[in-house]
């Protein structure tokens, strides 16, 4: 079964960066408030939000592969065809879904002084999203966000159902084999337990690094760094 | 040359509203270099309006705003109102103001020193090694060298004011600009921020004082501002407007005041 933890970490990893990059555009686009445009993002982020993943992954693999006629034409058919590339895009829609709530709840938590202090000293642009409100907002999301990581490493069994052999795909096939489900699933769920496990200390790193005042042990009062 | 290249700030017959709340009506102030006025009134007169109209933080509807003798370029925006012209403008002249928050509005993901630094080196560009240095000095001049290191959550309400202090010195203003510092404090704070800023003004530092605290502005202002309704009431030297004042609006306001 650990032979299926690199198309697990796999999966999981780029349906989150490509999802991340998808989530950061759809928050901004309904924080520009650009009519057609932000309806059609919170569109987008209620439906993908409101059904369930596994519904997602049949209709793009098994659904959209009534469409196969119509595929080849575009040329698409190599990509729908493929139940990696399917397992993927639908990953990475879902995650981008839930995403860019956690963004959109990060930029929303700047407080206003501090953008309007940021201005006050001439930043504006690029410049204020860059240096002040993204930092700000980043600090806010981590949290949430790693716990996003985390549902996203334990969603990626679920394609499983479409042919691919990770993690639990392999869990299946060595039942089927063995007859042990006992046996099998309970050495499925430490193994995605070890990889959730370096994931939440690699989040709490982070956060010690990105966000090192709201850790509690140094709330009150933190060493300072050099004494010149 | 014009006469009025000779004031930090002119700000000529602004008018302010928010929805059907008049806020400004027809103010008109200027300060000399080198001045330091004291804008007094009860809440609501448009204090703190006025210092943000100052910096464009809100864009008054009418009247015009020079900032060192340079008219700020405004033009009508759709649905009403107006709206900054020029944002380069804009940006180049807020860096010859140093503003400060009641509520310090510092930024919070960074350390006391970074604070301090972030408009030097990403907005006036300046090289990072000098920024540090004078901000070192700063830091020192308003006694928090030892919490340079600290997160504004770390520390008090009086050492972020402090720090807020030191940020807008930080980037060399021409005008420093006051908006009730100590309002937000609790009492046994209030004196070492108002220690500082009486140090700014003995420095000669053209400075404007918006603020509740009648017997500070009394000491340390040149002349002292007294708003009613969105105008200016009263206006003259302290010891005018605290001892000997025309309007008797302002006799009633500063005599509430000391009472309190």
């Amino acid at each position: 079964m650990l032979a299926g933890v690199p198309l697990t970490l796999q999966l999981a990893f780029s349906s989150i960066a490509l999802g991340l990059g998808m989530a950061i555009a759809l928050a901004l686009i309904v924080r520009a408030g650009l009519r057609p445009l932000s309806w059609l993002a919170e569109s987008y982020v209620f439906v993908f939000r409101g059904t369930p993943l596994l519904v997602q992954i049949f209709l793009v693999y098994y659904g959209l592969g009534q469409f196969r006629p119509e595929l080849q034409e575009i040329g698409l058919w190599w990509f729908f065809r493929s139940p990696y590339y399917c397992a993927l895009l639908a990953l990475t829609l879902n995650t981008a879904a839930y995403g860019a709530e956690i963004v959109r709840g990060g930029l929303q938590s700047v407080p206003a002084g501090q953008i309007e202090a940021a201005r006050a000293f001439g930043m504006s642009g690029l410049t204020l999203y860059r240096r002040i409100v993204a930092p700000i907002a980043l600090r806010q999301a981590l949290p949430a966000y790693g716990n996003e990581i985390i549902l996203m490493i334990k969603a990626t069994s679920l394609v499983s159902t479409i042919t691919l052999m990770e993690v639990t795909g392999l869990a299946h096939k060595l039942i089927s084999e063995t007859f042990r489900s006992f046996e099998v699933f309970f050495a499925a769920g430490t193994i995605y337990l070890l990889m959730n496990f370096v994931v939440t200390r690699l989040i709490d790193l982070a956060e010690r690094w990105i966000a090192p005042d709201l850790k509690r042990e140094n709330r009150v009062a933190m060493v300072p760094l050099d004494t010149r | 040359m014009d006469a009025s290249c000779r004031l930090a700030v002119a700000v000529e017959d602004l008018f302010k509203c928010f929805g059907s709340l008049e806020v400004l009506r027809g103010l008109s102030v200027s300060a000399r270099d080198g001045e330091v006025i004291a804008i007094i009134g009860s809440s609501g007169s448009g204090k703190s309006t006025l210092l943000r109209c100052i910096n464009m933080l809100e864009v008054p509807d009418s009247g015009t705003v020079s900032i060192a003798g340079e008219a700020i370029k405004l033009k009508p925006r759709r649905g009403g109102g107006r709206e900054p012209a020029d944002q380069v403008q804009i940006d180049r002249l807020r860096q010859k103001l140093g503003m400060v928050f009641q509520s310090f509005n510092l930024w919070s993901h960074l350390t006391v020193l970074e604070n301090v630094i972030e408009a030097p080196i990403h907005v006036q560009k300046r090289p990072k090694a000098a920024a540090i240095d004078e901000a070192l000095v700063i830091l020192e001049k308003v006694g928090l060298t030892d919490k340079r290191n600290h997160y504004p959550s770390q520390i008090s309400g009086g050492q972020q004011q402090r720090a807020a202090i030191a940020r807008a010195l930080a980037v060399q203003p021409q005008l420093m600009l006051f908006d009730e510092p100590t309002s937000a404090l609790d009492p046994e704070l209030v004196g070492e921020v108002l220690r500082v800023i009486r140090t700014l003004a003995e420095e000669g530092r053209t400075m404007i004082l918006v603020t509740h605290e009648m017997g500070f502005a009394k000491e340390v202002a040149n002349r002292v501002i007294f708003l009613h309704q969105g105008k200016v009431e009263e206006e003259g030297p302290p010891s005018q407007v605290f001892g000997a004042p025309r309007s008797e609006r302002c006799r009633q306001f500063i005599s509430s005041q000391l009472r309190s």
